[in-house]
C-alpha cells in the first residue's frame, strides 16, 4: 500500500486538467441531456400522450427510473455509512465514489416523479408549506411520504458526502492556487486539522453515519409502499419493503462496480481501489441477489397459496404470459448470473465482474418495470387488461437516457473537482488499526 | 424610472410570461350589446321537437343555453320514446354542429369540384332550370327523391310537384320494410306495417327482427321489451324472449335463447310451429273451423322433422318453441329485419303473421291501426324504374332532398351511372355525402334541429319540430326553398302555393288539425301548447283483420342467393345501431363509442366464425377480400363466436368515400356486394342476397376493440341469477375499518343498475359524452385505451353454446364509500364529499395518476393530450361542466351539475328535493330505465328500495370499496324454461366476497 505522500500525489493527479477523452465524454453526456430536454419540452407542450402509456398502465418508465435510481443510491449509503459503523475498514477507498453516486442518483431519481406528472409545473403542490392557496397535502398518500423520504435522503446523503470531504478539501486548498484555491478554501470551512477539529469531526461523521443508516432501510421501504399500499394485485404485498431494500442494495452494488471498475482504471487508482474491494462488493452482491431471488419465489408462492384469483392472474401473466420474456430475462440477470460470483475465479476477474454488474443493472431495471407495468396491466377488470404490452416511445427513451446523462454529468464533474479517494480516511486506515477508527 | 418601478415591472412581466405558458388563452369573449330579452344567461331554455336521425320519430327536448343547443333528451310526453333516446338520437347534436356541414350554396365547376355562390344565384339557377323544362313542356321529366317525410313537408312536396306538374317522386328509405307491408296485405288484406305490442307479450319470438337496434322504432321497443318479457315480478322474470337469427346480434344477445337458424329458413320454422300448434289442437279457439282445416292442410308438409333438417333447429326445439309460444298469454312473433330480408322475405313474414294468427295474438299483440308511416315509403321496384328512366335519359332534372342513394344502393343497380346522365341534379342537403358530391347544384339545408316541421311516425302521433336555435350557417329550410321556387317559377305555380314561408304553411296545416282535435280552443293557445308539448297525440282505434283466402296461395320458396354455391359464405349485412344506414358515420361520438357487440371503434369489419377463421387461416385484424357476383370489398376480420359458421356478417354504415372527416376512408361498404334484384312478391329491397368468397389478402389492419378480454375470468363483475341458484340472500359483512365512517348527514347519492334491463345499447354513453364535455380522442388513441368515456358498457361473452350468455355491465365511477382512489391522491384532488360523491377537483389535480392505478373499476380517465373540438363542435359544450385540459384525471361525477341544478330549483320553490328530481344524463336517456339514481339516505326512494333487492350486488365487493352503485343480477341463460322459478324459490344473491358466476 502506498505511503502517505503518494496518496496525496495520486489523488491530486486525478484532479489535473483533463484530456480530450474527458471532454468528449462531457460533450456526449451534454448532448444526450440536451436531447432529453427537448423530448421533455415536447411532452410538456403536448401532454403526456406523446409517451407510450396505454390503458391501465398509467405508471411506466418514469416511475421505473425513479425506483431504479433510488435503488442505485442505496448502496452508496450502505458502503459509506453502514460499513463504516461496522468498521469494515476496506470500505474506505470506495466510500467517496459510493457517496457521490448516492447524491447524484438521488438527484436523478428526484427528477422522474416530476417528469411523470400530468402537470409538472405544479409539482410544488406536493410540498407541505403554509401557502396562500389554502391547500394542504394528503398525508395518507404514499406519494407524500416519498417527498419526505427522498428529500430527507438527499439532504442527509449530501451532508454526509460534504462532511466527509472537509479534511480532503483542506488538503486540496493547500495544494492548489487561484480561484480553485478560493473555492476549496471556502468549502473547507477553515479546516486546520487540529486535534480538537478531528475529535469533533469524528463524532459528527459517526453521528451522520448513524443517521444515514436507517435511511437505507426506510427510504426504499417508503418507495416500495407506493406500490404495497395500493390495491393493485402484484403490488399489494407485505414483502415489498424488505424486497425493495434488498433489490436496491443489489442494484446499487452493481452500479458501484459498474462505475469504479472503469474509474480506477481511468484515474490510475488501482492501488487504492484494489481487487479485494471489488471482491468484497461481489460477495455482497451474491448475498443480496439470494435475498431478491427468495423474494421472487415468495411472491409466486403467496400468489399460489393464497388462492387469490387476482394475484394469481398477475403472476401467471408475468411468468407465462405477455411479460414472460422480460420476466425470465430478469430472473437470469438478477438470480442466475450473480450465482457465478460464488466462484472465486469469476469474482476476482475484473472484467467478468463488470459485465455481471451491468447485467444486474439491466435486471434490476427490468424488475421495477415488470412490477410496475406488469401489475397494472392485469388488475381487477379484465375489460381493461392490456391487450398488448406497454412500449415506451421515443420521448420516454430520450428522457430515460437523459436521466443517465444527468447522472454521469454530475459524476464526471465531481471526479475532476473533488478527490474520489478519501485521502484522510485512507491515511487513517493506513496508519492505524481498524478498531481505532472513528473513535 | 426608479429602480423600484423597474423591478416591479420586471416582476409583473416575468410572472405574466411564465403564467401564459401554463394556461390556455380564452378565446374572444364578446358581451351582448343589447341582450335578448328571453335569454337569461345561465338559465337553460328547453324546446320540444322531433328526432329525425331515423324514421322512428322520437320526441326530443333540446336544452339550449345562451342560444346554443347543448343537449338533447327524450320528450317524456312523446308516446314513441317516452323521454328516452338511443345513441343515435343523443348524437343528433353532432349533426347540427358537424364541422363538415355545407355552409353555403355550391355549384359544380365543369372541371369538377365546387365553387360557392350566393343564395340568390343558387335559387335563380334552380328556378331557371325548372322554368325552362316547364316552358318546354317537359315538367314530367323532373323527378324528386326525398326521404320519408310525413305531415306538412310531405304535403308541401306533393302540392309543389302538382303545381309544377312533376309526376315522379320517390320516397326513399334504405330500410323500407316492403315485405312486411306486402305480407300484411296478403295475410290480412291491409298494406300496412302493424303496431306491435311488445310490452304485452309474455313470450316474444323474434325471427331476426333487431327491435333493440334499428327495427322500426328501437327506443319504443326497448322500453316495451323491459316492460314486457323482461319485467321482473315476485323475484322472477315474467316472460321469455327467443331470438331466431343466424347471427348473435345485440338483440339476440338480450334473448333468453338464441336459435342460430340457417339463413332464410325462418319461414319454415314458423310454419313448423304452426304445424305443431295445429297438430296438438292448440290453435286459438277464435279461429273458425274451416280456417283451421285449411291451415292444417297448408302446413302439412312442414312437420318438425322435415323442417329441422332444413333449418338446423332440432325438432324437439321446434316443438318446445311452439308450445311455449302458444301457452303464453299472449305471445308475439315478429320478423322482417333488414339483415334477414331475402328473396323469400314476404312469404316468411306471411308465415310469421300466420303464426301470430293461429295462436290468437293478432288483435292482441299484433294490431293494425295505428299503422307505421314507414308503410308509405316507395317500393324498391319504383326506384329501379326511376333509375332505368334516368339511365335512358328520360329524367332531365333531379331534386334530391337529404338522401344518399349513391351510398345506400347496391352499385350494381347503376344509380351512380344513371345519375351522371341526368343533366341537372340539385341536392338539398346538409352534408357533402356521396350523392350530394355528384350534384350540379348544392343547396345547404337546415338540420332538423334548426327547422320547423312536423313528423308523424305512426298514425295519430303528430310530432312538431321547431328550431331550437338560429341556423348556424347560411342554410335554408327545404320547405322555404320549394316555396321560393314556386314563387318565381311561374305565375300558375305561385298562385297555387301562395305561402310566404314554410312556417306559415305549417301553421295553416296545423289549423286543420286544431279544427279536428280542439275546435273549441283558441288556435294560438293550442299552438303554444303543442309547441311546448312537442306535438299532439290521438288515440287511433285498431281495426280488426281477418285472414284472407289469398294467403293460401303464398308459395314458400327456399332462399335464393347469388354467388358461388360452394366454398363461399352467406353474406349477412346488418344495419348498425350507431350508423343506421350510414348516416351516423359522420358523428364522432358514434364512431368513438364502441360498437355494442364487437366493441370495435372507428371501423368496419367482417365477422367470421372461429371455424371459418381456421379454414381461411386468418385471425382478428387480417384483411380478407369479400367477392360477390356484384363486387369486391376488403375488410379486416373480426372473429366472432356468435355467428353460424356458414355465414359472414358485415355492418352497414362505414365505407364512405365522402361525408366528412369522421366518416371518410373507414372500412368498406358491404352494400356494394348486394344484388340489385327486388324481391318478387313485394318488389322490395333484398339484403340477404349473395354468397361471397373470402380470400386472405395477407395484409393486416388492426381493429381497435375496447374489449381486452371477452371473459370475465370468474370475477363476478357481471352476475346472473341462474335457475339452479338457491343461495339465500346474504347481506354484505361489515368490515372493520381504522378510519371513522363517512357521515352523510343530508343526501347520500347512489345508483342502481338493473342488468336484467340493460340491453347494452350505448345510449347512456352518448348521453354522458354530450352532458359532460367528454372529448373524442380518435382511433389511434383508443388503440392505446385512452378513450375518455366516463361510462362504458362492458360486454362479457361468458359462453356461446346452446344459449348465449352475453352480459352487459355499464361501468362507471362507483362512488365508493371507501374509495381506493381517495387516500392515494397527494394533493386532495379527489375526496369524499358529504353527499357520498367521490368528487374530483380538476384544478387541484397535478396528474400523478395514482388514483387511476388504484381504482379497481378502471373508471378514471387521464387527459393524455389537450382535447380538441373542431369548430363548431365546441358550441355544443355544456357551460355547466368544466372543460378539462391535459394532465388532469377526470371521471363520472354522478352529473353533479344536475344535482346542483335540482337543489337550486328546489330551493327556489322552497321545498326539499324529491325523489326523482335529480336524474343523471345516463339514467335520463336509458331506453330501458335500467339506471336509477337517487338518495340512499331516504329509505323510501326508488333507488334505496331497489338497492335492497335480493338480486343486488356490488362489483368487486370483496375489496371493501363499498360502492354507491348496486347492480341487480340478470336472469341469465335460462333459455326456454318455464316462466316461474321452480316452486317460487327465492332468488338469492351471492354471499359477499364470493366470486359468483
Amino acid at each position: 500500500m502506498a505511503a502517505y505522500g503518494r496518496i496525496h500525489a495520486d489523488v491530486l493527479r486525478t484532479l489535473a486538467p483533463p484530456g480530450r477523452g474527458y471532454y468528449t465524454a462531457l460533450a456526449l453526456v451534454g448532448a444526450v441531456l440536451a436531447w432529453a430536454l427537448y423530448a421533455w419540452s415536447v411532452q410538456l407542450a403536448r401532454g403526456l400522450g406523446v409517451a407510450g402509456y396505454r390503458g391501465a398502465v398509467q405508471w411506466a418508465v418514469y416511475i421505473t427510473n425513479f425506483v431504479f435510481w433510488i435503488g442505485i443510491a442505496h448502496s452508496g449509503t450502505l458502503i459509506s455509512a453502514i460499513l463504516y459503523l461496522f468498521r469494515a475498514r476496506w470500505r474506505a477507498a470506495i466510500s467517496r465514489t459510493s457517496e457521490a453516486m448516492t447524491v447524484f442518483a438521488v438527484l436523478t431519481a428526484g427528477l422522474f416523479p416530476i417528469i411523470h406528472l400530468g402537470r409538472p409545473w405544479y409539482f410544488y403542490w406536493l410540498i407541505p408549506y403554509p401557502n396562500q392557496r389554502g391547500l394542504w397535502v394528503n398525508f395518507r398518500s404514499p406519494l407524500i411520504w416519498d417527498v419526505f423520504a427522498v428529500g430527507t435522503y438527499f439532504m442527509v446523503s449530501a451532508v454526509f458526502l460534504y462532511v466527509g470531504l472537509i479534511p480532503d478539501l483542506a488538503a486540496l486548498r493547500e495544494r492548489t492556487a487561484g480561484w480553485r484555491r478560493r473555492v476549496y478554501q471556502f468549502l473547507s470551512l477553515g479546516w486546520r486539522g487540529t486535534q480538537e477539529e478531528w475529535r469533533h469531526y469524528r463524532s459528527a461523521y459517526l453521528l451522520l453515519a448513524a443517521l444515514a443508516t436507517p435511511l437505507v432501510v426506510s427510504v426504499h421501504s417508503v418507495v416500495s409502499w407506493d406500490f404495497a399500499m395500493a390495491l393493485v394485485p402484484g403490488w399489494h404485498s407485505t414483502i415489498f419493503a424488505p424486497y425493495f431494500v434488498a433489490g436496491a442494495i443489489l442494484s446499487g452494488l452493481a452500479m458501484v462496480l459498474t462505475l469504479t471498475i472503469p474509474l480506477r482504471r481511468l484515474l490510475g487508482l488501482k492501488d487504492y481501489i484494489t481487487d479485494r474491494h471489488l471482491e468484497n462488493v461481489a460477495k455482497l452482491i451474491v448475498v443480496t441477489s439470494l435475498i431478491v431471488t427468495y423474494a421472487y419465489g415468495c411472491e409466486f408462492f403467496i400468489a399460489g397459496y393464497s388462492g387469490n384469483a387476482f394475484e394469481q392472474a398477475v403472476f401467471r401473466e408475468r411468468a407465462l404470459g405477455t411479460y414472460a420474456p422480460l420476466f425470465w430475462l430478469m430472473v437470469f440477470c438478477n438470480s442466475v448470473v450473480p450465482l457465478t460470483l460464488l466462484v472465486r475465479q469469476v469474482r476476482t476477474h475484473v472484467w467478468a465482474l463488470w459485465v455481471i454488474a451491468l447485467l444486474i443493472n439491466v435486471g434490476m431495471w427490468l424488475e421495477r418495470f415488470i412490477i410496475i407495468t406488469g401489475s397494472l396491466s392485469f388488475d381487477y377488470e379484465p375489460w381493461y387488461w392490456a391487450d398488448a404490452i406497454y412500449r415506451p416511445r421515443w420521448v420516454e427513451y430520450s428522457i430515460m437516457a437523459g436521466g443517465f446523462a444527468w447522472f454521469f454529468l454530475g459524476f464526471l464533474l465531481f471526479v475532476k473537482h473533488f478527490p474520489v479517494i478519501p485521502m484522510a480516511e485512507v491515511k487513517a486506515v493506513l496508519g492505524r488499526r481498524s478498531d481505532e477508527l472513528g473513535s | 424610472m426608479r429602480r423600484r418601478d423597474f423591478l416591479k415591472a420586471l416582476g409583473v412581466t416575468a410572472t405574466a410570461a411564465a403564467l401564459e405558458g401554463c394556461r390556455r388563452r380564452a378565446r374572444r369573449l364578446l358581451p351582448y350589446v343589447i341582450p335578448p330579452e328571453d335569454v337569461v344567461p345561465g338559465v337553460a331554455a328547453w324546446y320540444a321537437t322531433v328526432c329525425r336521425e331515423c324514421p322512428a320519430g322520437c320526441g326530443l327536448l333540446v336544452k339550449t343555453r345562451e342560444g346554443r343547443a347543448i343537449k338533447v333528451e327524450g320528450n317524456p310526453a312523446h308516446p314513441v320514446n317516452r323521454g328516452r333516446l338511443c345513441v343515435r338520437g343523443q348524437a343528433a347534436l353532432q349533426g347540427l354542429y358537424n364541422p363538415d356541414r355545407i355552409r353555403q350554396p355550391l355549384r359544380k365547376r365543369p372541371s369538377g369540384g365546387f365553387r360557392p355562390l350566393s343564395w340568390e344565384d343558387a335559387e335563380r339557377l334552380l328556378i331557371e332550370q325548372l322554368a325552362e323544362l316547364r316552358r318546354q313542356g317537359r315538367a314530367d321529366r323532373i323527378a324528386l327523391i326525398t326521404p320519408l317525410q310525413t305531415g306538412s313537408l310531405d304535403h308541401l312536396v306533393q302540392d309543389w310537384m302538382e303545381a309544377l306538374g312533376i309526376p315522379r317522386r320517390i320516397i326513399y328509405e334504405p330500410f323500407a320494410y316492403e315485405a312486411l307491408r306486402t305480407a300484411s296485405r296478403i295475410a290480412f288484406g291491409r298494406d300496412a306495417i302493424p303496431d306491435y305490442r311488445i310490452e304485452a307479450a309474455r313470450v316474444l319470438i323474434s325471427f331476426g327482427a333487431d327491435f333493440l337496434e334499428t327495427w322500426l322504432s328501437n327506443v319504443r321497443f326497448a322500453r316495451a321489451f323491459v316492460e314486457g318479457v323482461r319485467a321482473v315480478r315476485d323475484g322472477a322474470q315474467v316472460g321469455r324472449f327467443i331470438h331466431v337469427e343466424p347471427r348473435l346480434s345485440l338483440t339476440a344477445a338480450n334473448a333468453d335463447a338464441w336459435v342460430p337458424i340457417r339463413p332464410g329458413t325462418e319461414a319454415f320454422l314458423a310454419l313448423a310451429m304452426i304445424h305443431v300448434i295445429l297438430a296438438e289442437g292448440r290453435a286459438a279457439p277464435s279461429l273458425p273451423a274451416d280456417e283451421v282445416r285449411r291451415l292444417t292442410e297448408w302446413v302439412r308438409p312442414y312437420d318438425p322433422e322435415t323442417v329441422a333438417a332444413r333449418t338446423d333447429v332440432p325438432s324437439d326445439r321446434i316443438r318446445q318453441l311452439a308450445r311455449l309460444f302458444v301457452e303464453a298469454d299472449p305471445g308475439l312473433a315478429i320478423g322482417g329485419s333488414v339483415a334477414g330480408t331475402g328473396s323469400n322475405a314476404t312469404a316468411t313474414l306471411v308465415a310469421i303473421h300466420l303464426l301470430n294468427y293461429v295462436a290468437g295474438y293478432v288483435g292482441r299483440t299484433v294490431v293494425f291501426g295505428p299503422d307505421s308511416h314507414l308503410g308509405h315509403v316507395s317500393r324498391f321496384s319504383e326506384l329501379r324504374d326511376l333509375v332505368a328512366a334516368m339511365g335512358a335519359g328520360q329524367v332531365e332534372a333531379l331534386l334530391l332532398l337529404d338522401v344518399n342513394p349513391v351510398f345506400t344502393l347496391p352499385r350494381s343497380l347503376g344509380f351512380e351511372q344513371a345519375l351522371a346522365k341526368v343533366p341537372f341534379v340539385a341536392a338539398l342537403a346538409s352534408f357533402m355525402d356521396e350523392t350530394t358530391a355528384r350534384a350540379h347544384l348544392v343547396l345547404p339545408i337546415h338540420t332538423p334541429l334548426e327547422s320547423w316541421g312536423d313528423y308523424e311516425p305512426q298514425v295519430g302521433v303528430h310530432g312538431l319540430l321547431q328550431p331550437v336555435m338560429r341556423p348556424l350557417f347560411r342554410t335554408r329550410a327545404p320547405g322555404d326553398i320549394l316555396l321560393a321556387v314556386a314563387r318565381s317559377v311561374g305565375e300558375d305555380v305561385a298562385s297555387k302555393l301562395p305561402w310566404p314561408d314554410f312556417y306559415t304553411y305549417l301553421r295553416e296545416r296545423w289549423q286543420a288539425l286544431h279544427q279536428r282535435l280542439a275546435p273549441d280552443r283558441d288556435f294560438e293557445a293550442f299552438w303554444q301548447d303543442v309547441l311546448r308539448q312537442g306535438g299532439v297525440w290521438e288515440t287511433v282505434p285498431s281495426e280488426p283483420v281477418r285472414l284472407t283466402s289469398e294467403v293460401f296461395q303464398t308459395k314458400l320458396e327456399p332462399l335464393v342467393l347469388e354467388g358461388p354455391p360452394s366454398e363461399s359464405w352467406t353474406l349477412l349485412v346488418y344495419p348498425s345501431l350507431h350508423h343506421f344506414d350510414g348516416r351516423g358515420a359522420n358523428r364522432p361520438w358514434l364512431q368513438e363509442i364502441p360498437d355494442p357487440v364487437t366493441k370495435v371503434v372507428w371501423d368496419a369489419w367482417v365477422e367470421v366464425h372461429p371455424e371459418t377463421a381456421r379454414r381461411l387461416s386468418v385471425a382478428m385484424g387480417d384483411v380478407v377480400e369479400l367477392a360477390s357476383p356484384y363486387g369486391k370489398i376488403e375488410l379486416p376480420v373480426y372473429v366472432y363466436e356468435g355467428l353460424r359458421p356458414d355465414v359472414v356478417a358485415v355492418p352497414i354504415g362505414q365505407g364512405h368515400t365522402q361525408y366528412g372527416r369522421y366518416a371518410q376512408a373507414r372500412g368498406a361498404n358491404p352494400i356494394e356486394l348486394l344484388s340489385p334484384r327486388p324481391e318478387a312478391i313485394s318488389g322490395g329491397r333484398v339484403w340477404l342476397s349473395v354468397r361471397v368468397r373470402l380470400t386472405k389478402t395477407g395484409r393486416r389492419y388492426p381493429l381497435v376493440s375496447t374489449a381486452a378480454r371477452d371473459r370475465q375470468l370468474g370475477r363476478g363483475i357481471a352476475r346472473v341469477v341462474t335457475v339452479e341458484e338457491v343461495h339465500p340472500s346474504v347481506p354484505e359483512r361489515p368490515v372493520p375499518d381504522m378510519y371513522p365512517k363517512h357521515e352523510h348527514p343530508g343526501y347520500r347519492w347512489g345508483m342502481v343498475i338493473d342488468l336484467n334491463a340493460c340491453i347494452g345499447c350505448n345510449a347512456c354513453v352518448a348521453a354522458c359524452y354530450a352532458e359532460n364535455n367528454i372529448p373524442v380522442v380518435g382511433k389511434a388513441e383508443v388503440a392505446l385505451r385512452r378513450e375518455m368515456a366516463w361510462i362504458r358498457v362492458e360486454r362479457y361473452l361468458e359462453a356461446v353454446g346452446e344459449y348465449p350468455d352475453v352480459r352487459f355491465v355499464p361501468m362507471l365511477c362507483q362512488h365508493c364509500d371507501n374509495a381506493p382512489c381517495e387516500p392515494v391522491c397527494p394533493v386532495y384532488a379527489t375526496y369524499h364529499n358529504p353527499e357520498g360523491l367521490n368528487a374530483m377537483v380538476y384544478n387541484q389535480c397535478v396528474g400523478t395518476r395514482y388514483c387511476a392505478n388504484n381504482c379497481p373499476y378502471k373508471v378514471r380517465c387521464f387527459n393524455w393530450l389537450d382535447p380538441v373540438w373542431p369548430d363548431p363542435l365546441h358550441l355544443q359544450l355544456n357551460p355547466d361542466v368544466t372543460v378539462r385540459s391535459k394532465g388532469v384525471v377526470e371521471k363520472c361525477t354522478f352529473c353533479i351539475q344536475r344535482i346542483q341544478a335540482a337543489k337550486d330549483q328546489a330551493k327556489d320553490e322552497g321545498r326539499p328535493l324529491r325523489d326523482g328530481d335529480v336524474v343523471p344524463a345516463c339514467a335520463q336517456t336509458c331506453p330501458t330505465d335500467a339506471i336509477v339514481f337517487g338518495d340512499l339516505n331516504d329509505p323510501e326512494s326508488r333507488v334505496a328500495r331497489l338497492a335492497r333487492d335480493p338480486r343486488g350486488y356490488h362489483v368487486l365487493a370483496e375489496l371493501n370499496t363499498r360502492p354507491a352503485v348496486t347492480y341487480l343480477k340478470k336472469f341469465g341463460s335460462w333459455g326456454i324454461q318455464p316462466f316461474r322459478n321452480p316452486a317460487g324459490r327465492q332468488i338469492g344473491s351471492l354471499a359477499d366476497g364470493q366470486v359468483g358466476r
